[in-house]
């Protein structure tokens, strides 16, 4: 079933159209298993869905549910447009795309905080109040996957920095010189320690957000208010 | 001159329309404002061009707006949509005209956003002059009928009111800050946020409640019975009566089968104040109408009338209907004499018949074969 086709599809009068179907959009990768889980727990048998399986999305007929695998950083995109009416992203991945969707639900589970990190042997000079001093760090670079993320945290303080755009191996990069500083989402900080880089500043937390399309939001919103209900209910069981 | 590869190209957001697209959109439009005018609505056209004066809603915000300068060093701006520069229009040339003014177009408007559309056809009305429940159920009735227009049958019109929010503000005594931080999130449609912010302020648990509850109340009339319950100030009761009472009138239209109550449908820093509404199709990820009263704009250019209306962005929605088909040539007129070709042509044309004029002598044999691929009907040789 093609969203798009669903105006050529009145105009023709050849009719199905899913006016109660739901399509969810779950990332692949580390949020993956615990998102199922949870979808699960609402009483959608969803256990098989599994990114190694090949298959990119998943009919439930019965429960007039498709689930699709995509990308974390593309699943906001799928949901502006209409294509998934709801997902499930990293609030991370939500703030760096910055695309109008509605935040329906914080699930609490894939907990990460976004930080500035330096070499240990090269932050700033620390304030009188225990916090680095970031303004020595005016105009230099700063390596990144969140470009965003990073350049509002740090026009806020009434810095400029230049982000560098990388898609991976974010600590790598004062190592060799192309960046002075990253910023990055952690979730131990192991990588950080491994690497020899030191937290000098946070910026904010993270966690898992359930984001609805805003038109599939208000034409569905029985099921969809719903399905918050039911999800809001097993996190909070968990917390 | 040998033109570029820029100079082949067009700017992102730009979209030419083929004679196919176009007979498309030229239809569908033609078709609203036949019912526009048949509500009597009367056709406007306002400037492409505006100072950023008049248009720019908060010269410290970001916007998107297509801006120049004229040959004074003035901010140009490109129009975005049609409601503030009719307000402007109203306030100046129209000035002492018997109220209520009814107002439609049908032109481009303009933004300088990430969007797949930055120029796109909007169609809509403006109703200026009247307070009335009545004139909210009327514009909302004609916006029913523009998407019956299109050929849709399966869409939906979400009734708002920004009056019940507006006064659970004055009346919790919610500062302009937190407002502005509420309407921030409710805008952005951003529940988790709504929600933080509702908790980490100091408001009562009872006023809590309420605030997190109102964007979920959605449904028919015994909706509004819930939020009466919760208050007794003079303003929400009168959004809320003011509320009911359009949507009876919807009934009396005919179209309240279509419309759904949803106090969940607030904007922020909009300029709407009163009723407000959204049109939707499945499958169209973004609002078809949006529409509503704005009873404080008018003020704004000196001369405060209420005013309500709504605009249909038709132009993003064009690439989602099937293919126009073109009308072909009734008559190919060919043959060797051009005097004589151009005389038969011009002779046909006045009996309101659509010709096409072969230009390089054809002979039977292929002037045949030309009206086979073109689908032109009848062939006329002299």
């Amino acid at each position: 079933m093609h969203y798009e086709l669903c105006i050529m599809q009145q105009i023709k009068g050849d009719g199905f159209v899913p006016r109660n179907f739901l399509t969810i959009a779950l990332p692949k990768g580390k949020l993956l298993t615990d998102s199922i889980q949870l979808l699960n727990k609402t009483g959608l048998d969803c256990l098989q869905v599994d990114e190694d399986s090949r298959h990119l999305y998943f009919d439930f007929p019965e429960a007039q549910t498709r689930i699709i695998i995509c990308r974390p950083t593309d699943i906001p995109t799928y949901v502006e447009y209409g294509a998934a009416d709801i997902g499930f992203v990293g609030k991370d991945t939500l703030l760096e795309e910055n695309k109008d969707v509605a935040e329906l639900l914080d699930l609490k589970f894939g907990y990460c905080r976004f930080v500035v990190a330096m070499p240990e042997d090269k932050v700033p000079p620390l304030l009188p109040n225990g916090e680095y001093d970031l303004s020595v760090l005016n105009h230099q670079r700063v390596a990144t996957k969140f470009p965003r993320v990073a350049h509002t945290f740090f026009s806020l303080s009434g810095m400029q920095v230049v982000t560098i755009k990388l898609h991976g191996n974010i600590e790598l990069a004062p190592e060799v010189g192309l960046a002075e500083m990253i910023v990055d989402i952690v979730s131990t900080g192991k990588t950080l320690v491994q690497n020899h880089l030191l937290e000098v500043a946070p910026i904010l937390e993270a966690t898992t957000r359930l984001i609805a399309n805003r038109v599939a939001y208000r034409m569905k919103y029985e099921r969809i208010h719903e399905l918050v209900e039911s999800l809001r209910t097993h996190v909070n069981g968990v917390a | 001159m040998q033109r570029s590869y820029l100079g082949l190209r067009i700017p992102e957001g730009m979209h030419d329309l083929l004679p196919e697209e176009l007979a498309l959109q030229e239809r569908l439009e033609g078709n609203i404002l036949t019912i526009f005018r048949s509500w009597s609505y009367q056709k406007i056209v306002t400037t492409s061009l505006e100072f950023g004066a008049c248009v720019q809603q908060d010269p410290d915000g970001e916007d998107q707006l297509y801006k120049f300068f004229d040959r004074k060093g003035r901010i140009l701006a490109l129009r975005t949509e049609f409601t503030t520069p009719i307000a402007r229009l109203v306030s100046t040339r129209l000035r002492g005209q018997e109220l209520p003014l009814r107002l439609c177009y049908g032109e481009d408007v303009f933004r300088n956003s990430a969007a797949r559309h930055r120029e796109f056809r909007q169609v809509g009305v403006e109703l200026v002059g009247s307070r009335e429940g009545l004139a909210d159920a009327e514009v909302i009735a004609l916006a029913v009928e523009a998407i019956k227009s299109l050929g849709l049958k399966d869409f939906q019109i979400n009734l708002g009111h920004m009056g019940i929010f507006l006064g659970l503000m004055k009346e919790a005594g919610i500062e302009q800050d937190m407002q502005a931080q509420l309407e921030d999130v409710l805008a952005r449609k951003d529940m988790v946020g709504i929600e933080i912010l509702v908790r980490e302020s100091s408001l009562s648990e009872e006023w809590q409640q309420l605030l997190l509850r109102l964007p979920h109340l959605h449904g028919r009339e015994e909706m509004l019975d819930e939020v009466l319950s919760w208050s007794g100030s003079p303003q929400i009761k009168a959004a809320v009566e003011g509320l009911r009472q359009v949507y009876r009138y919807l009934a009396d239209f005919g179209v309240q089968d279509h419309v759904a109550l949803d106090l969940g449908i607030l904007r922020g820093f909009s300029y709407y104040t009163g009723v407000i509404f959204e049109g939707y199709v499945p499958g169209v990820g973004f609002p078809l109408v949006e529409g509503g009263r704005y009873d404080t704009l008018y003020a704004d250019f000196g001369y405060p009338l209420a005013a309500t209306g709504f605009a249909l962005n038709l132009g993003s929605i064009l690439g989602q209907f099937p293919p126009e088909p073109l009308a072909n040539a009734d008559v190919l007129v060919y043959g060797s004499d051009a005097q004589a070709v151009i005389r038969k042509c011009q002779v046909l044309r006045r009996q309101g018949k659509r010709v096409e004029m072969a230009l390089d002598g054809l002979s039977a044999r292929e002037a045949q074969e030309l009206a086979a691929r073109k689908n032109i009907p009848v062939l006329q040789g002299v």
